[in-house]
Order: structure tokens, then C-alpha cells, then sequence
């Protein structure tokens, strides 16, 4: 019988109430190892990098050209790295991770709807969509804390609610003005649906493609267990890796496009008069 | 071939039995969606978030940045100082130059004084020169007539006593005669 991984992580154990997914075991082993690879970084940072601190040096500068040129200024993307390396760095170990030996094959025996099913202890912790969903939500929910900041709240808010671009219109007195402002209303609420669009695209797409290779990788091992998995995990490591930076990298443009300056409709209209 | 295909059906059914799934549950509920594990992975998120951020990327950053802010400014000091010795050299030459040029006046200074200074002290003993010649000369011409006369004074004595010989004696005319003619000879 072929054990295909379920869409919901399998709960493994409970504390209290709180069931421990096995996702959430080895989103917890990704986290223990930041911890311990940051505390060495933190503990070996000199003026004269070594070893390590070249590596995540290396790592960094790697990161920040890319950034560069989505942000297209090494400021921003200076600002923004914190959060966008972090994004890449956990989805990218962490899928790494899911494809080693283990994952998925060391499990446990437990009654489930009445059947004896086999639950792997280890599961790629971005096959969770509760991962992805935490993590897209966090990026686009910060993507719009830093627009507040950096262009205002109101004129942030004008992008979605467009009441100044309506008040500019009626002020104006034209009909076709007026017109082209409720049109722009109406944009305004496509905006606010693509908001939520995008956290939903962002944690789908890196839930899907995740959890697919590793449907994949159980077919695949079920048919034959032998050499023929071994290309397919090599796409893995690379699906890793394209998923981490598609993700990170999309959520840096909606940071970035958030804090862009907005066109003034109103103002613009002003100087053409 | 159909060994494969008894694999693939069970997998068939599974898919089946998860479409059935969907229909018994909700879609958040099959998708595994439940707000507690979602603040755990949130929170997980977040710590590696924080560690990141505090303990690699922004001592890392501000590392990278005064690196690299160093290395500008050395780079920069490095070029002042060239400049500063190319000026050191130019000012070095124009001053060697100048110095050079004032050298070759005073040399040709000297020269030329040195060469004035020749002449005038040429001439100088050229006429000092003919001075004492002169004087040489004058000194034996007056010489010469000291001793032409002392030699006449003599030659006038010897006269005086050559007559008072003969005068002595007087034997005979011929004697006489040869005697005169005799000291007339010694005179000459």
C-alpha cells in the first residue's frame, strides 16, 4: 500500500491542547539551526572576516546584488534585507532539509479512522500551509506597514480607497473627470482583492510546489526505490532553491511598489490647468 | 507494466477518497489550516527572523559597510598622497630648475670677472714688465758710460806712464820710435 503524504500536516504528539505537526518538528529543527548558526556568526564576526563570517558574507552580497535589482538602489535594499534574506534563507534550508534521507521514511504507526496508517516523524516544513500562509501573510502585511511609513498613511491609503482622487474629481467639475474617478474607485477595491490574492499565491505556490516533489518523491520511491528518485531529488534542491528566491523575491517587488511614490491624479490635474 | 499500474491505483483511490474528504470537510480543514499551529509557525518565523536580523545580517551589513567605507577612504587617502607627491616632485624640479639656472649665472659671473680680472692683471705685468726692462736698459747704457770713461781715464794714465817710460829711457830714435809705436799698439 502507498502511503501518499495527505494536503494537512499529521499530528505526531500533544502538548495540552497544542498538537505538534511533524512540519511543525522540522520547521522547529530549521529554527534550532539558525539559532545555533546565527550565535557562531554573531560569536566569530571580526574586522577580518574568516571562515564563517566569509561565508554569510558571501551569502549577503550574493543577496543584496539580486535585491539590487528588483529595489534598484542598495539603500532599500539594505533596509528591506533583514526581512526578505531571512524569508529566503529559512524556505530555502528548510526545503533543503525535506529532501534528506529520513524525511518521510522515519515515522510511526498510529490508529487513524480506524486504520493502522504510517505517519513520518519528518515532513518538509513548507509542505504546512500554515508555514507558507504565516510567512506570505507577514511579508505582505510588513509590505504595507513599511508603505505607511515611508509615503504616508493617507496617501497610502488613497491607493486602495481613492475618497481624494473622488474629492479632486468633483472639485475639478467635469463629468468625464468625475467618471474616470469612480473607475478609479473601482480599481481601488481590485487592489484590495489582489492583496489577499497575493498572500494566497504566495503560500500556495511554495505549498504546492513543495509538497508536490515530495508526492513526487514518495511515487517515485514506491515504483522503484532505487537510482531513479536521484534526478528528481536533484530538481528538488533545485525547486528549493527557485521556490525560496521566487518567494523572497516577489515579496521584496510588493515592498518595493509599496513604497514607491503615488502618482498624484489631483495634483497633476492642478498644473495642467 | 502492471505492476505499476497496481501501484498507481491505490494512489488513484487515495486521491479519490480526499476528494471525498473535501466534500465531507472544509476546504481550510483539509488544506491543515488551524490557527494554533499557524501562530507556532508564525512564531517560528519570527525567531528566525530575529535571529537573522540581529545576529547575521545586521552586524554582517554594518560590517560590509565600514569595510567597505574603509577601503574607500583608504583608496582615497592613497590617491591624495600621490597627488600630493607628484606636486612634492614638480615643486622639487621647478625648484631644482631655478636653482640650476642660478648656479650657471653665477659661474658665468665668475667667469666673466675672473676673465676681466685676467686681463687687467696681463696688462698689469705687461707693463710692469716693459718698466723694469726699460729701467734695465737705461742702467746699462749708464753703465756703459761709467766704464767707457773709467776705461778712457785708464787708457789716458796708461799713456801718461808709457810716454814717462819712454821719455826715461831715450837711447835711440829707432828704439824710440818702435816704443811709441809699441804703446800706441798696447792702446788700442
Amino acid at each position: 500500500m502507498l502511503a501518499l503524504p495527505p494536503l494537512a500536516a499529521e499530528p505526531i504528539f500533544n502538548i495540552g491542547s497544542f498538537s505538534v505537526t511533524n512540519t511543525y518538528i522540522n520547521s522547529t529543527l530549521t529554527v534550532v539551526l539558525f539559532v545555533i548558526v546565527g550565535f557562531f556568526v554573531k560569536r566569530s564576526i571580526k574586522e577580518v572576516p574568516k571562515g564563517i563570517q566569509n561565508f554569510f558574507e558571501s551569502i549577503i552580497e550574493l543577496l543584496l546584488g539580486y535585491f539590487d535589482q528588483v529595489t534598484g538602489d542598495r539603500k532599500k535594499s539594505l533596509k528591506f534585507f533583514p526581512l526578505i534574506g531571512s524569508l529566503f534563507l529559512f524556505i530555502l534550508v528548510s526545503n533543503w532539509l525535506g529532501i534528506l534521507p529520513g524525511v518521510g521514511s522515519i515515522g510511526i504507526h498510529k490508529v487513524i479512522h480506524g486504520e493502522l496508517e504510517f505517519i513520518p516523524i519528518f515532513r518538509p516544513a513548507n509542505t504546512d500551509l500554515n508555514l507558507t500562509l504565516a510567512m506570505a501573510i507577514t511579508g505582505v502585511i510588513l509590505s504595507h506597514i513599511i508603505g505607511i511609513f515611508t509615503i504616508g498613511f493617507f496617501k497610502y491609503f488613497n491607493k486602495f480607497i481613492k475618497l481624494a482622487d473622488v474629492w479632486h474629481a468633483f472639485k475639478s467639475k467635469k463629468v468625464m473627470t468625475v467618471f474616470t474617478a469612480f473607475v478609479e474607485v473601482g480599481v481601488g477595491f481590485l487592489e484590495i482583492i489582489s492583496e489577499v490574492a497575493k498572500m494566497l499565491s504566495l503560500s500556495l505556490r511554495l505549498f504546492g510546489n513543495i509538497f508536490a516533489g515530495e508526492v513526487l518523491l514518495t511515487v517515485l520511491a514506491g515504483i522503484i526505490a532505487y537510482v531513479v528518485p536521484l534526478p528528481f531529488l536533484a530538481l528538488e534542491l533545485l525547486v528549493g532553491l527557485i521556490q525560496a528566491t521566487v518567494f523572497s523575491l516577489l515579496v521584496l517587488t510588493y515592498i518595493t511598489v509599496a513604497t514607491m511614490p503615488v502618482p498624484e491624479h489631483g495634483g497633476h490635474k492642478k498644473e495642467a490647468h | 507494466m502492471h505492476e505499476i499500474l497496481q501501484i498507481l491505483i491505490p494512489v488513484a483511490h487515495a486521491a479519490e477518497s480526499g476528494a471525498a474528504d473535501v466534500a465531507n470537510d472544509s476546504v481550510t480543514a483539509l488544506l491543515g489550516i488551524d490557527w494554533k499551529l499557524f501562530i507556532a509557525q508564525l512564531f517560528n518565523f519570527v525567531i528566525v527572523l530575529f535571529v537573522l536580523w540581529r545576529w547575521v545580517f545586521k552586524p554582517l551589513t554594518s560590517k560590509l559597510e565600514q569595510r567597505s567605507a574603509k577601503i574607500e577612504k583608504s583608496i582615497k587617502e592613497a590617491q591624495e598622497i600621490q597627488e600630493k607627491l607628484k606636486e612634492v616632485e614638480q615643486y622639487k624640479k621647478t625648484e631644482i630648475e631655478k636653482i640650476r639656472g642660478e648656479a650657471n649665472e653665477i659661474i658665468l659671473k665668475a667667469q666673466k670677472t675672473a676673465e676681466s680680472n685676467k686681463e687687467q692683471i696681463i696688462s698689469e705685468a705687461k707693463k710692469s714688465a716693459e718698466k723694469v726692462l726699460e729701467q734695465s736698459k737705461k742702467e746699462m747704457q749708464s753703465e756703459k758710460l761709467k766704464l767707457l770713461t773709467e776705461v778712457r781715464e785708464e787708457a789716458a794714465s796708461l799713456v801718461v806712464l808709457a810716454t814717462e817710460k819712454i821719455l826715461r829711457e831715450k837711447l835711440d830714435p829707432k828704439k824710440d820710435a818702435e816704443l811709441i809705436k809699441e804703446s800706441l799698439k798696447g792702446l788700442k
